[in-house]
């Protein structure tokens, strides 16, 4: 109500839930010797970044193994595609991933 | 981010790397998922649009060598407790009652918050929120969906609050209540629409008798400014957006530049000036149904005839039609009857389309083995003809460059004593001075 051109407002700010927390993954202690995933979001650059970072990495790291996985969608979460089973057994054969958004 | 989550949820660490704009973005992904921890690594690298298959290598390596360090640190250095053992946020806490002072104060003091969209709004007081609620019979408590990264609880009452703010009628709240619901659905893409740098728009198409009981605009300048019901349902939509799905321009907004259509963008069918049965007919809906359709364009287009007839009329759009997603391809209701009478259907006038446009050349595959990228050129089921606007020309909005997106329409749900709320606000509509 306006009383004397004041207003008393409600929030139009929503309440929600809280997010169960969880941790992220240990770390590797070295490259050496490891296989890296190298996922490619479907943007332009990203490929272009791959390929470097790759190349890069093997010139730091001679035994270091890499497999790629190109996401043929834009911004999608691949597991919530008809790629999930081969996302999943790409992540399953890699010892950690670099994730390019190349935007 | 969620495809890192992914990875990092297999037990294997991950890190993003991503342009400087994502970052904050980014940030509020990983909180949502439940994994604020994510590492991320950004880069200077331009945007996508500055780097492609011509880029020098040595322009890529200049911008990627310095990140090595980082992106290798962030698989090989230990954990943080934190990192390890996120604390468990609490609940946030916030008043219904949240602030009590003059018009100036109320709009300071949510401008501060976050809560505005840059123009004044309206307060929403506990007497402005029950009469909005009139416009339906849902419970305020009711929950109608969760939204957005922050999964807000779009309640009644906070759908209603933030109408109120944006002019809203209560006649309007029906066609609120459809659009959070469409927005929940994930065959807009909703989220990932926000999360783009490409500014998309939410397109809210109105069919069925609710948009004469509300006036909503299907005519001359349906799109510009003018009408409350055009207006303040696009803008409450917005501050929907924002203020339940916490999706804040410039944090988990990445829009470049932005888009003004993203203060509100609303168009009915012209269903009575058609020669065509209407788009909610052709979604399986019935005449007599009122719904609600959304889709994100980001490119818009106004073209005119090249020459008389029907391919006079269809050429020009062909010509200004992008290779492929969702189009919205807005034709007045004298255009409409030329392409009628010369045997198009709606379905012919998509069928034409899809068989004359060009597909990008940048998009052509260069080889069969190439995956394709998207599907080169418009296809029917996602191309909409509507007839609107007028007297001249022809609007194109398109984008929607995603796959797995698909125009979402939802029914509108109507009180009991819908016919007593639309007599109260029939009345409301301009009257403009003679000059």
């Amino acid at each position: 109500m306006s009383k004397n051109n004041q207003y008393e407002v409600l929030s139009p700010w929503a309440e929600a839930d809280t997010v169960p927390l969880k941790g992220i993954s240990p770390r590797l202690t070295s490259l050496e010797g490891k296989k890296i995933g190298l996922f490619q979001n479907f943007k332009q650059a990203s490929k272009q970044m791959t390929a470097t970072i790759e190349k890069k990495l093997k010139e730091r790291y001679p035994g270091l193994k890499t497999s790629v996985f190109d996401s043929t969608d834009q911004n999608v979460t691949v597991i919530e595609t008809d790629k999930k089973a081969e996302f999943e057994e790409w992540a399953r054969g890699i010892d950690a991933a670099i994730l390019l958004v190349g935007n | 981010m969620y495809n890192t989550i992914a990875v990092e949820e297999m037990g294997k660490p991950a890190v993003a790397v991503t342009n400087q704009t994502y970052l904050v973005e980014g940030g509020s992904a990983a909180s949502g998922k439940g994994m604020p921890g994510v590492r991320l690594v950004w880069d200077s690298i331009h945007s996508e649009e500055w780097v492609d298959e011509r880029d020098s290598p040595e322009r890529i390596e200049a911008g990627v060598a310095p990140l090595l360090d980082d992106i290798i640190a962030a698989l090989t250095r230990p954990l943080t407790a934190e990192e390890k053992s996120p604390k468990k946020k609490e609940a946030e806490k916030t008043s219904r009652l949240i602030f009590q002072g003059d018009l100036e104060e109320v709009n300071h003091f949510f401008y501060r918050r976050g809560w505005a969209d840059g123009l004044p709004v309206i307060p929403p007081t506990e007497e402005a929120v029950a009469e909005m609620l009139t416009g339906t019979d849902l419970p305020a408590d009711h929950i109608v969906a969760k939204l957005g990264p922050r999964k807000g609880k779009a309640t009644v009452e906070k759908i209603a609050i933030n109408a109120v703010m944006a002019g809203a009628l209560p006649t309007h709240l029906p066609v609120l209540i459809a659009g959070v619901q469409a927005l929940a659905e994930r065959a807009t893409r909703f989220d990932n629409y926000q999360d783009s740098q490409g500014s998309w728009v939410p397109f809210w198409i109105i069919n069925g008798p609710v948009r004469n009981d509300i006036h909503v605009n299907c005519g001359v300048g349906a799109l510009s400014p003018g009408d409350i019901a055009n207006a303040a349902i696009g803008r409450a939509m917005g501050l929907i957006i924002k203020n339940i799905g916490g999706i804040r321009k410039g944090i988990e907004d990445a829009g470049s530049f932005g888009n003004p259509g993203k203060y509100t963008m609303v168009l009915g069918e012209n269903e009575e000036e058609s020669p065509w049965e209407p788009f909610h007919v052709e979604r399986g809906f019935k005449k007599e149904d009122s719904t609600l359709t959304v889709m994100f364009p980001n490119v818009f287009n106004w073209t005119i005839p090249w020459g008389t007839g029907a391919e006079g009329i269809l050429n020009p759009i062909v010509n200004s039609v992008r290779g492929f997603g969702l189009f919205i391809i807005v034709v007045p209701p004298g255009t409409a009857k030329i392409l009628s009478q010369e045997g198009f259907t709606k379905n012919k006038v998509k069928e034409y389309i899809a068989e004359h446009a060009a597909s990008p050349p940048r998009f052509r595959q260069q080889s069969s083995e190439e995956p394709v990228r998207m599907p080169p050129k418009p296809n029917t089921d996602h191309t909409m003809v509507l007839v609107a606007g007028g007297p001249g020309g022809v609007y194109i909005a398109s984008g929607a460059w995603l796959q797995w997106q698909e125009y979402v329409t939802k029914k509108l749900e109507l009180p009991k004593a819908w016919d007593k709320v639309v007599a109260k606000y029939k009345n409301l509509a301009p009257v403009y001075a003679k000059y």
